[in-house]
């Protein structure tokens, strides 16, 4: 697949060179506006002092609490929702960072709410009991009907190739019969393996060990001789874009679940101007007395029937503990735990641009989701998309990234070697592609450094013995994270942590 | 002496700069989009210039005599660019070609003109000071130029006139040039001659530049513009021939005020008639104010709430003189409440109730507009209605885009809505459709206001009768998650243009 060095991307936007002509470099420097930002919520901090097991503060109170969940993602508050549900009230939810949400955070400014990472849900099929639940709670799915406010409006998607935009992502611009032909060949195929059942939502429903997963997905293409450039661009697409990871890095079975686990019956998906975070406000909304914001865990050991569970205030003494932080930090936290061999995780980039005004479109409108072909990045996401104006001025763009051409260890070490005009530049070159104007749009970018953002479903990952292994509690430790189901999803990470607020405590 | 030739310096590039800036200005202008016409003018401009710098290295013997011939092509291009680019967008289909061509020949001619006069006086001055001494002036010409531009030349000159007078300061340059490197030239008669034959020819387009631009803005409409201006929101531009004035927003036909009573009757009298009590009526869209007169006829009314978008547009409705007096200076009247705001929005967040809500909206052209035309729009609309009220929805045409016609009858009715499709004769747009929403039963009125020109109560029931070419066609509603009317009329639409 055809991932251009970035380097190359940010070489080809600094070319401020003298060219001898005054007006030229008059101009060029009237056009570029100042742009401000920073990193933000970086978390390296916290992870690397819990790996490099660094000294914590004692906690100076103790208090007893019969369930402590660890982690405020979607699956520690899933586990929350679940617990409330059964009337339980005594247990608490400790949370690293100071806002809850993790991977499903927000921010918000003076034009719009905005996701930090997880946008959407795609409307839950019937057989999804649990996200069906929530979402009839949330007021979302009413008498059979989904909400209209809620559901991506038109147009969801386009692709920025050949130079212009196009509807919908799958690449149509300049393609042969050919390339058609492979595309529907490719549902064919995908179709025949949905029917057979073992591509559910949660995956656990339908998984049975299968010899896909034992190969990748860009192995299993060239199998079925799917050679066609746009057909592989696209699955590359998904793979890098669902999983952080290139196709030749995905498990076929994985990457076949991306396409074959939904059919949905409507046309989706569910977001908001904040993505999955209005999600989780609504969650912390009713959850909000369980959380404690800026309370890492930084220790669980067990001290007879008890288990003890550290964090910098407070020292609580647990019957329980539904661990829903990422599996691989159980053990730098839980003493004696082994080191959660076999996960891996993909390092993403997001950010947040501010735009004052909206660029000039060349062929389709804009979308809720723009792709750029051939781009080394996902492209970005209008959080004034779902708003109900026919005018919008202002914007704020998600912008994603997940590095997919580094193995993790190197993108990590990129992430955190280069500064934050680097990746400014970086991600300005890259929209430029679709945007020339795009510098004198911008007023602010924000960008979010995720060193361990989404586990990664490499091939032989997902029928494991490891993977397995994690599926079991520890005593009366309870391992709730998405990372669980082998790719991280909202319905991986609810039904994970849902299933453990159904079943401690009996 | 060293002045004088960093003065030319100044004004070179000042002229350059000029040109480009026309050509941005222009391009935005006729074309709509500035942000993009601006970048990839300038992007053009840069490199053109840089493909000038490079061809210079080919120029040997003579700079003097070439430079001030490029002078002068640089004068006679860039002086009437703007008259070419005026023209070419009234008289050709080719008008991106010819603007980008433009702009990178002069900006080509730019690029050659620093390097030569550099190499020119190179003997004269120590490389130091002379390249700080040309780029300085360079840049003040530049900063000259774009002062001048915004604040005197597009406001009192006009981009015809100010184009050609700054082809006329190359073409001085030249002349001057002829003088001051007297030594270097020898001879020079037959340069001082074409530099006065270019004076001459930009002198005598300063003469027509008055034909020339309302030449250009006028064959674009089929009558005389009266009036034009780029909105934040829109292009407002009004036309008159004889007694016919035409207002076409973004060039959409919005009325012609020979024919637009027959529109804003049928769009107010069949439903408000219907409602004997009616005090409160919403108009959304429809900032030209005439169905907000229609609406004042009945003596009943006390309010009138006018939600459109535009400002300048509804000012220009206040207070033009002969436009207001289109809608009978309706804005001026106490009882009529004019708010500029997006009209979904507004209704999402505002718990106010009507007897009667007019929607009159452009039609569906782009999935933002077509936001409007959803059931959540109508359901949301729907909400504000009084027990026993009804809406009325502008609805393109039944004839030309069927299916979008049905489609929004559709839609309507899936938002909950009792339906009552009707339609009229409008010369100027030709057949065009109108749905009656309600919660209730809708009857005819047997009575109308009097004087009106079109409608008389016994003509209401044919406007609900069909003929078989406007008959329902089966359609799918339209969601805002997935705008089907959007793609049925650009189809629709489409087949008609061919
Ligand atoms: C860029 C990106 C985009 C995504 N987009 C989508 C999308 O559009 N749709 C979708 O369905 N999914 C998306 N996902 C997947 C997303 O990961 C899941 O949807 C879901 O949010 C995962 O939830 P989780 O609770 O399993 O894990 P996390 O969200 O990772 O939650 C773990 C939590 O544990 C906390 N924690 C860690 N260590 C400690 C400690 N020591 N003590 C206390 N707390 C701790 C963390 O701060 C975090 O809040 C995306 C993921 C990424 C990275």
């Amino acid at each position: 697949m055809s991932t251009i060095s970035w380097d190359s991307t940010l070489a080809s936007g600094t070319r401020r060179q003298f060219l001898g002509l005054a007006p030229a470099l008059l101009l060029a420097r009237k056009t570029d506006r100042p742009i401000g930002g920073a990193f933000v919520n970086d978390s390296f901090a916290n992870g690397h002092r819990l790996r490099d097991r660094a000294a914590f503060r004692a906690s100076s109170r103790q208090i007893r609490v019969p369930i402590v969940i660890v982690g405020g993602g979607i699956a520690g508050l899933s586990a929350a929702w679940r617990l409330d549900k059964r009337g339980i009230r005594d247990f608490v939810l400790l949370e690293m960072e100071k806002q809850a949400g993790g991977n499903a955070r927000w921010g918000e400014n003076d034009v719009s709410k905005f996701p930090w990472a997880a946008h959407y849900l795609p409307v839950p099929a019937k057989g999804e009991s649990l996200a069906r639940e929530l979402m009839e709670e949330l007021g979302v799915f009413r008498d059979g009907k989904w909400d209209e406010r809620a559901l991506c409006f038109d147009p969801q998607e386009r692709l920025f190739l050949h130079g212009r935009w196009q509807e919908g992502i799958e690449p149509e611009i300049g393609s042969t019969p050919k390339d058609r032909e492979q595309y529907k060949r490719f549902n064919d195929t995908i179709a025949e393996l949905r029917a057979t059942g073992q591509f559910t939502i949660p995956m656990e429903r339908g998984a049975r060990s299968s010899p896909l997963d034992r190969g990748s997905m860009g192995g299993w293409l060239a199998d079925h001789r799917f050679d066609s450039t746009p057909l592989r661009w696209y699955v590359n697409y998904a793979c890098r874009d669902d999983y952080g990871a290139s196709a030749e890095d995905t498990s076929a079975w994985a990457g076949i679940h991306y396409f074959a686990a939904r059919d949905p019956e409507e046309k989706g998906p569910l977001t908001w101007p904040e993505g999955n975070g209005w999600i989780a406000q609504r969650l912390l909304e009713k959850l909000n007395r369980y959380v404690r914001t800026g309370a890492g865990v930084y220790r669980i050991a067990r001290d007879r029937s008890k288990l003890r569970v550290f964090t910098e205030e407070i020292e609580y003494i647990a019957d329980w503990v539904i661990f829903a932080a990422p599996t691989f930090l159980a053990s730098y936290i839980i003493e004696g735990m082994p080191p959660a061999a076999g996960f891996q995780y993909s390092p993403w980039l997001t950010a947040n641009l501010t735009l004052d005004r909206i660029p000039a479109q060349k062929g389709a409108e804009a979308a809720w989701d723009n792709v750029i072909y051939d781009s080394p990045a996902l492209g970005y996401v209008n959080a004034t998309h779902m708003s109900l104006a026919a005018h919008v001025e202002r914007t704020v763009w998600t912008f994603y990234w997940s590095l997919a051409e580094y193995t993790p260890q190197q993108a990590r070490t990129l992430l955190l070697a280069k500064d934050w005009n680097y990746w400014k530049e970086a991600i300005l070159n890259d929209l430029s592609r679709a945007h020339p104007e795009i510098r004198q749009c911008v007023r602010h970018i924000d960008i979010m450094r995720w060193g361990h953002a989404m586990v990664r479903p490499a091939p032989g990952f997902m029928f494991s013995a490891e993977r397995e292994k994690w599926l079991k509690p520890q005593g009366h430790i309870y391992f709730a994270n998405s990372d669980l189901s082998g790719f991280s999803i909202f319905e991986e990470a609810q039904y994970r942590g849902a299933k453990c607020g159904d079943i401690a405590f009996r | 002496m060293s002045l004088a030739l960093f003065l030319s310096v100044f004004l070179i590039a000042a002229c350059g700069l000029i040109y480009e800036l026309i050509a941005g200005t222009l391009a935005s202008y006729l074309l709509g989009d500035s942000v993009f016409q601006f970048s990839t003018i300038i992007g053009c401009y840069l490199f053109a210039m840089g493909i000038g710098s490079y061809l210079s290295k080919f120029l040997h013997r003579g700079l003097v005599a070439r430079f001030v011939y490029i002078e002068l092509m640089v004068g006679l291009v860039g002086g009437f660019s703007s008259s070419l680019l005026f023209l070419a967008f009234a008289y050709t289909e080719a008008f991106r070609l010819v603007l980008y061509v433009v702009v990178i020949l002069v900006g080509t001619l730019v690029g050659l003109e620093i390097p030569l006069l550099m190499r020119i006086l190179k003997e004269r001055f120590e490389f130091r000071d002379l390249v700080s001494h040309v780029l300085t002036f360079d840049y003040l010409g530049a900063l000259g130029a774009s002062l001048l531009f915004p604040i005197l030349l597009v406001p009192k000159l006009g981009l015809v006139r100010s184009a050609l007078l700054f082809g006329i300061f190359n073409a001085g340059v030249a002349l001057w040039s002829t003088f001051l490197f007297r030594g270097q030239l020898g001879g020079g008669y037959g340069l001082r001659a074409a530099c006065f034959a270019v004076l001459a020819m930009l002198g005598a387009g300063t003469v027509f530049a008055d034909r020339i631009s309302s030449a250009a803005d006028n064959s674009l409409y089929a009558d005389e513009v009266i009036f034009s201006r780029n909105t934040r929101y829109q292009r407002i531009v009004l036309t008159k021939w004889k007694d016919d004035l035409r207002l076409f927003l973004n060039s959409h036909l919005q009325f012609s005020s020979r024919d637009e009573y027959r529109y804003h009757e049928a769009l107010v009298h069949p439903g408000l008639a219907a409602l004997p009590g009616a005090r409160r009526v919403l108009v959304a869209g429809g900032g030209d104010g005439l169905a907000v007169r229609e609406i004042l006829k009945y003596p009943s009314i006390e309010s009138v709430t006018l939600v459109d978008l535009d400002p300048e547009m509804t000012q220009l409705f206040t207070r033009h003189p002969v436009l207001s007096a289109m809608n009978q200076h309706a804005f001026s009247e106490p009882r009529v409440h004019v708010i500029n705001a997006d009209a979904f929005r507004w209704l999402d967040g505002n718990p106010d109730r009507f007897d009667f809500i007019v929607v009159d909206f452009p039609d569906p052209t782009s999935y933002s507009l077509g936001k409007l035309f959803t059931t959540t729009f109508y359901r949301l609309a729907a909400k504000h209605l009084n027990a026993g009220g009804l809406m009325v929805v502008q609805s393109t045409s039944p004839l030309f885009a069927r299916q979008s016609y049905w489609c929004i009858v559709e839609t309507v009715k899936q938002a909950g809505l009792r339906t009552y499709p009707y339609h009229l004769y409008v010369p100027s747009f030709g057949e065009w459709g109108f749905v009656i929403g309600s919660l209730v039963p809708y009857e005819a009125p047997r009575q109308l206001p009097s004087g009106l020109r079109f409608l008389a109560a016994r003509n209401i029931p044919e406007l609900f009768s069909f003929p078989n070419d406007m008959q329902p066609v089966p359609v799918e509603v339209n969601r805002l998650n997935d705008q089907i009317l959007v793609r049925y009329y650009e189809r629709e639409w489409k087949d008609i243009a061919r």
